[in-house]
């Protein structure tokens, strides 16, 4: 006996075996119906006796081990049923002859027999023969059910007849032997007389009729029987049968104690019959205790029962003493074997998992010489399902994986992969390993890591050569994401190889694989290459960025808390998650999500494919590509995308393709994904500007950054230099534009730069033109102090709007930063002024210091043109008209009330400075690098040069000879005639003046420095020569006439001296602060006395 | 003689693993792996039958083909001199602030100790 039946368990002891077989040309599948059918005749309770009889059907059995049928008789073959088909009458006797062959070969030990023939109708189906049964077809055989049962009451009469023939049998005839095969030839020769032989038959014997009474349904004296034979075969130390003895004790105790069986589901005993004998289990009665009924003649007792049953602890006891004696012989490995996994399975049912694993490590070791391939699969697998019994789970999946590898052994000519495949997937549980990736994303991977990897890539590979490459893939990349940090570099490249290899012929995704078995494999996403640490919406870029109108801004605070401010920040992630950014997308638009990626792998990492994965609104997104080097710290990388319509959009994960697995990441599955949110609004769509300038961009930032601005221009310029920049806007949307709105803002200095030209006209056109710096003229500095470049910035704002996001009150800022370096170009370092010889002039003296490094013309309007060298000062005089301030035009009353004195103050010094350069118009030229520009005198003009250019509100008009006289002009007279004199004064101030007292003094100049005043013989005065103006009312006129008389020739200049009178009483008493000195700027009068013609009259 | 060295966590996964025949690391992953049947089975009985005493070196576990598995508790001092050292080694381990209960042994001195209880029993 050689193959174990790994299936038997300790209530199989009271069944007997029938063999079902076809005969001849059976359909497999025909053959297995009426099987199923047959066996499912599995227990008959038989009439007149409240007994049952068990049976346990085969459809193979090897006749050898029939030979064991007298060790124990569950071994022994006892019914036959023969399943045939029989086409006609005349294959019958053929038919015949086969079922009587098959009979032979159990012959020896068969109780009984039937033949059940398929097909064959007519005359000799109409013959009555008990142990044949014909049926027209297999469809056609509603009895076979009776039939067996039938068979089986036959069976139990043959059997209760033996028992009884055995059991009444002590009565001095010689007990034959019982033997297994290979005692045959121990005994030969042996004293058939002696005590001890004797002895060791009756033992055998007993034990063989306690075998009997446990079949035929009599437990008690079953018990009884097997006691008695334990003690006979014990004396004679006959351990093999000693071991059997115990063995049937057990059997029969474990039936007694466990009445719904030790099989467990899996064996699937006849599950009803099972449940309701567990039901009634208690006050059930044994069919064995029943003696007063029926044919049993029990021999023992109520009383007795208790006695001769083994306590649960007392089977696994005796169990264990009977393996001992079983295991002195080589030759009962098989029994051995099958002892043991019968007491393991009364030891689960026990729950005694550790002595179960004694047995179970036991039965491991028990060798039976040279297993087939396909037996030791069986083996295994079977080890491993007494495991899990017990609750080893970890060993069952050891030896379950062992039994899967032993499928594909490599002496086996067609490896079974798919069994290997199907039995690596039951080890998983035993290795709490789950293929959902899910269980995976909560924390570091916590388990037998090398033990699991090596079973996922035993399943890489079974599925591989199953043919199934799509579930190779799934595998392999369940083992990259899952256990990437226990493999080594070495080990990553290689599983990212085989990958690759594998994705080139089946390209993995996300969708479920289910098996055949239903087991469901779960996409597995690519989490972990390249992993994602934060994730992070990018506000649109400055000039696209929506801005509400004011008027239409909605409380935009946030009202859900009552505080306006509270430290206390909510520190809920999935909270974060959905909070809603507050910056908004626009339709139509590039939107970016920015992502911090590293690549955990020793290599360089490439991700195809990568976008991004959205929900609430329609979004185009355009995959990116990318390239990580190995181990690489955190990279950026921007994934963009449209949205097509508005709405609110959240970001839920990014998909990628790596090694031609393509998986999509949830966030929500990703805890260590950092977010400050991934919900923003979309708005509907806005017209698009895009502005370029006549002058190239600069990346220069504006100084005081305090806004960001979409572009910014740079210029280097020279003092005073102009330049013109032409601004083009371009709609590049695809909404229209339908408002624009131009601001400008000079963003450092007050009045360093002025911005012109606007309102916009096409093309547009901006000045720019840097003023001079504001510096006192008085300090003197050195001349590296003027060499500083000087930095101007100013911004324009191009406001715009259009389309439907002009509807919901959406508008765009677009502004251009302008930069201007302004170099020095001239400076006037120093200013001041020389009266002119007329009164309405005046000399500007101008020292002007060429700053740039260049050869440089200054030139002004009406001037001579003054060529400078590189740092080079030289004085400019300008003879200029004086200026009358009044006609500049005054602020209204308006801006007068509403600014401080300071500013208006401020305004009018720039009114005039202006009103001053443009007259005087002094340009500066560099022929060397074609520049040119203005050179303005506004910063150094002080207030004394001020008065000085000013034109006196008082205007004195001297008119000799009745000929207005100033300034060179010489006035002619004769000596001895009257000359008449006109002062004439023209109020233009705001106020009376007045009254004035003028005195003409005469002196002749040597022209040496010497004066002579002391000319009273040389000129008279007709009259006073001293006139007095009354008071002059603002803008009257008031004239006094005298004359002279000149007595002699010659040249004499009239100084007309002034006192104010306007408050006689007290002469000096602060009037003349109030009136300055320059509005009494009274022409000199050089007065030329001739005699010729008086001598010619003479 | 020592071959294998193993500290599981109590969820029964590895936090130290150490054998000496470096080339069958696997096998005795299995090994182990496999005992732990038997530990979470003898740790259920003993929780069942009294908490408090509870036996603390389960001592043989079973013998394989080839090894013996024994298997001692960390939670108390066991019996045996040479799991002792190794108890207590575990001990300073454990009291490593910067070591994360849960996380696997990084360690030179439980590295060295285990390497002289394997070298020392051979």
């Amino acid at each position: 006996m050689s193959v174990p039946d790994y299936m038997q368990c300790a209530e199989d002891h009271q069944t007997v075996l029938v063999v079902v077989q076809p005969v001849g040309i059976v359909p497999e599948d025909q053959f297995f119906r009426i099987y199923k059918r047959i066996a499912s005749v599995a227990q008959v309770s038989i009439r007149d006796s409240q007994r049952n009889l068990y049976i346990r059907y085969r459809h193979h059995y090897l006749p050898e081990n029939n030979d064991w049928g007298d060790f124990q008789t569950h071994r022994k073959v006892v019914g036959l049923i023969c399943v045939t088909t029989c086409g006609s009458g005349k294959e019958w006797p053929q038919t015949s002859e086969r079922f009587h062959g098959q009979k032979e070969v159990f012959g020896a030990t068969l109780y009984d027999s039937r033949l059940l023939v398929f097909g064959l109708q007519g005359e000799i189906a109409e013959q009555q023969r008990t142990d044949v049964a014909f049926y027209p077809s297999y469809d056609d055989c509603p009895d076979v059910e009776k039939k067996v049962e039938d068979f089986v009451e036959s069976i139990f009469i043959v059997l209760e007849s033996k028992r009884l023939d055995r059991a009444t049998d002590k009565s001095g005839d010689k007990i034959p032997l019982l033997c297994v095969p290979f005692e045959k030839k121990d005994f030969v020769g042996l004293d058939t007389d002696s005590r001890h032989y004797k002895k060791r038959c009756q033992g055998r014997m007993r034990k063989h009729v306690g075998d009997l009474c446990l079949q035929a349904g009599m437990l008690q004296d079953a018990l009884v029987h097997y006691h008695m034979a334990v003690e006979l075969l014990r004396s004679v130390n006959d351990f093999l049968w000693l071991g059997a003895a115990l063995e049937g004790l057990c059997s029969a105790s474990v039936i007694f104690h466990y009445p719904g069986g030790t099989a467990g589901k899996a064996a699937g005993r006849n599950p009803s019959a099972a449940q309701g004998q567990a039901a009634d289990a208690g006050k059930r009665h044994r069919p064995g205790a029943l003696t007063t009924n029926g044919i049993s003649a029990d021999t023992s007792s109520e009383i007795g029962r208790a006695k001769n049953c083994l306590s649960p602890e007392d089977i696994i006891e005796k169990y264990k003493e009977a393996i001992s004696y079983y295991g002195k012989y080589k030759n009962a490995g098989v029994i051995e074997l099958e002892a043991c996994v019968k007491a393991v399975r009364v030891l689960a049912i026990q729950k005694r998992a550790m002595e179960a694993s004694e047995f179970l490590q036991n039965a491991v070791y028990i060798n039976l010489g040279q297993l087939s391939e396909e037996e030791k699969i069986q083996r295994y697998s079977i080890l491993s399902e007494l495991y899990y019994l017990i609750g080893f789970h970890r060993k069952s999946a050891f030896f379950k994986r062992v039994a899967a590898m032993q499928c594909v052994a490599p002496t086996i000519p067609e490896p079974g992969w798919r069994a290997c495949y199907k039995l690596l997937l039951e080890t998983l549980p035993g290795y709490s390993l789950s293929l959902d990736p899910k269980d995976f994303s909560k924390g570091a991977h916590r388990g037998w890591a090398a033990v699991q990897m090596r079973l996922l890539h035993e399943l890489v590979y079974a599925s591989r050569r199953m043919g199934n490459p799509g579930l190779s893939v799934r595998h392999l990349s369940f083992l990259l994401q899952t256990m990437l940090d226990f493999l080594s570099d070495q080990e990553k490249k290689e599983v990212t190889q085989s990958l690759e290899n594998y994705t080139s012929k089946c390209p993995g995704g996300m969708e479920v694989i289910t098996l055949p078995d239903g087991l469901r494999l779960h996409p597995v996403p690519f989490t972990k290459l390249p992993i994602v640490r934060s994730v992070k919406l990018l506000d649109l870029p400055v000039s696209l960025r929506p801005h509400k109108q004011k008027g239409l801004m909605e409380n935009s605070m946030s009202t859900k808390s009552p505080f306006i401010y509270s430290p206390i920040i909510m520190h809920n992630r999935g909270e974060e998650r959905n909070k809603k950014i507050d910056f908004q997308w626009v339709q139509g638009d590039v939107c970016e999500v920015q992502l911090m990626v590293y690549n955990p792998m020793p290599f360089e990492l490439r991700v195809e494919n990568m976008g991004l994965l959205t929900s609430g609104v329609e979004f185009e997104s355009l995959p990116a590509a990318l390239s990580l080097p190995a181990e690489s710290g955190l990279y950026p990388v921007t994934l963009v995308g449209v949205p097509r319509t508005a709405g609110n959009i959240t970001v839920n994960g990014y998909h990628t393709s790596v090694f031609g697995v393509t998986s999509d990441c949830l966030l929500d599955s990703l805890t260590s994904v950092r977010t400050s949110g991934c919900l923003v609004e979309v708005i509907p769509s806005l017209p698009r500007l895009q502005l370029s300038t006549s002058l190239p961009r600069s990346a220069h930032p504006l100084q005081p950054s305090k806004e960001e601005l979409s572009s910014s221009v740079s210029v280097q310029l020279f003092n005073g230099e102009t330049q013109q920049l032409t601004i083009t806007l371009e709609n590049i949307g695809s909404e229209d534009l339908e408002t624009l709105e131009i601001t400008s803002k000079i963003s450092n200095t007050k009045d360093g730069i002025s911005v012109t030209g606007l309102p916009i006209s096409s093309p547009l056109r901006q000045v720019l033109k840097p003023r001079a710096e504001t510096r006192p003229p008085g300090s003197e500095s050195s001349k590296t102090d003027y060499n500083h470049v000087k930095m101007l910035e100013a911004v324009m704002t191009f406001k715009y709007s259009g389309g439907a996001g002009k509807v919901e009150g959406y508008y765009r800022d677009l502004t251009l930063g302008l930069h201007v370096d302004v170099e020095p170009s001239v400076f006037f370092t120093r200013v001041s002024t020389l009266p002119a010889t007329s009164t309405r002039q005046c000399h500007l003296l101008l020292d002007v210091f060429n700053s740039t490094e260049h050869e440089l013309t200054v030139s002004a309007q009406n001037n001579q043109d003054l060529v400078l060298h590189a740092s080079e000062c030289q004085r400019m005089a300008i003879q200029v008209d004086k200026f009358d301030f009044d006609t500049l035009p005054q602020p209204d009353q308006e801006t007068v009330r509403y600014t401080s004195l300071k500013l208006l103050e401020e305004e009018r010094l720039h009114a005039q400075a202006s009103m001053i350069n443009s007259t005087l118009g002094i340009t500066w030229d560099i022929p060397s690098v074609r520049r040119k520009g203005e050179a303005s005198v506004e910063g150094v003009l002080n207030q004394l040069v001020l008065d000085h250019l000013q034109l006196a509100p008082l205007q004195w008009d001297v008119m000799v000879n009745g000929k207005p006289c100033d300034c060179d002009i010489i006035a002619d007279c004769k000596v001895g005639d009257a000359v008449p004199l006109e002062v004439k004064l023209t109020n233009r101030s705001k106020n009376t003046v007045g009254p004035f007292a003028l005195t003409v003094v005469p002196f002749q100049d040597y022209q040496n420095g010497v004066q002579n005043y002391d000319l009273q013989d040389a000129v008279t005065f007709i009259g006073s020569n001293t006139f007095y103006i009354d008071t002059v009312n603002p803008s009257e006129e008031s004239l006094c006439l005298g004359a002279l008389l000149f007595l002699y020739s010659g040249d004499f200049y009239l100084n007309i001296k002034f006192q104010d009178d306007s408050v006689g009483k007290e002469p000096g008493a602060g009037q003349g602060k109030e009136l300055p000195l320059s509005w009494f700027g009274l022409p000199s009068i050089h007065i030329r006395a001739q005699e010729a013609p008086m001598e010619a009259g003479a | 003689m020592a071959v294998c060295i193993a500290v599981i966590a109590k969820e029964n996964y590895p936090l130290y693993i150490r054998s000496v025949p470096t080339q069958n690391e696997l096998k005795f992953h299995y090994t182990v792996h496999t005992s732990l049947d038997v530990v979470e089975e003898k740790i259920s009985a003993v929780g069942k039958a009294m908490a408090d005493q509870r036996e603390l070196y389960l001592g043989l576990l079973y013998p394989t083909e080839d090894y013996k598995v024994y298997l001692t508790d960390y939670i108390s001092v066991p019996s045996p001199k040479m799991f002792r050292k190794l108890h207590n080694s575990f001990t300073d381990v454990m009291c490593n602030p910067f070591y994360n209960p849960g996380d696997t042994i990084q360690s030179k001195a439980f590295d060295g100790m285990v390497s002289a209880m394997m070298v020392q029993a051979s």
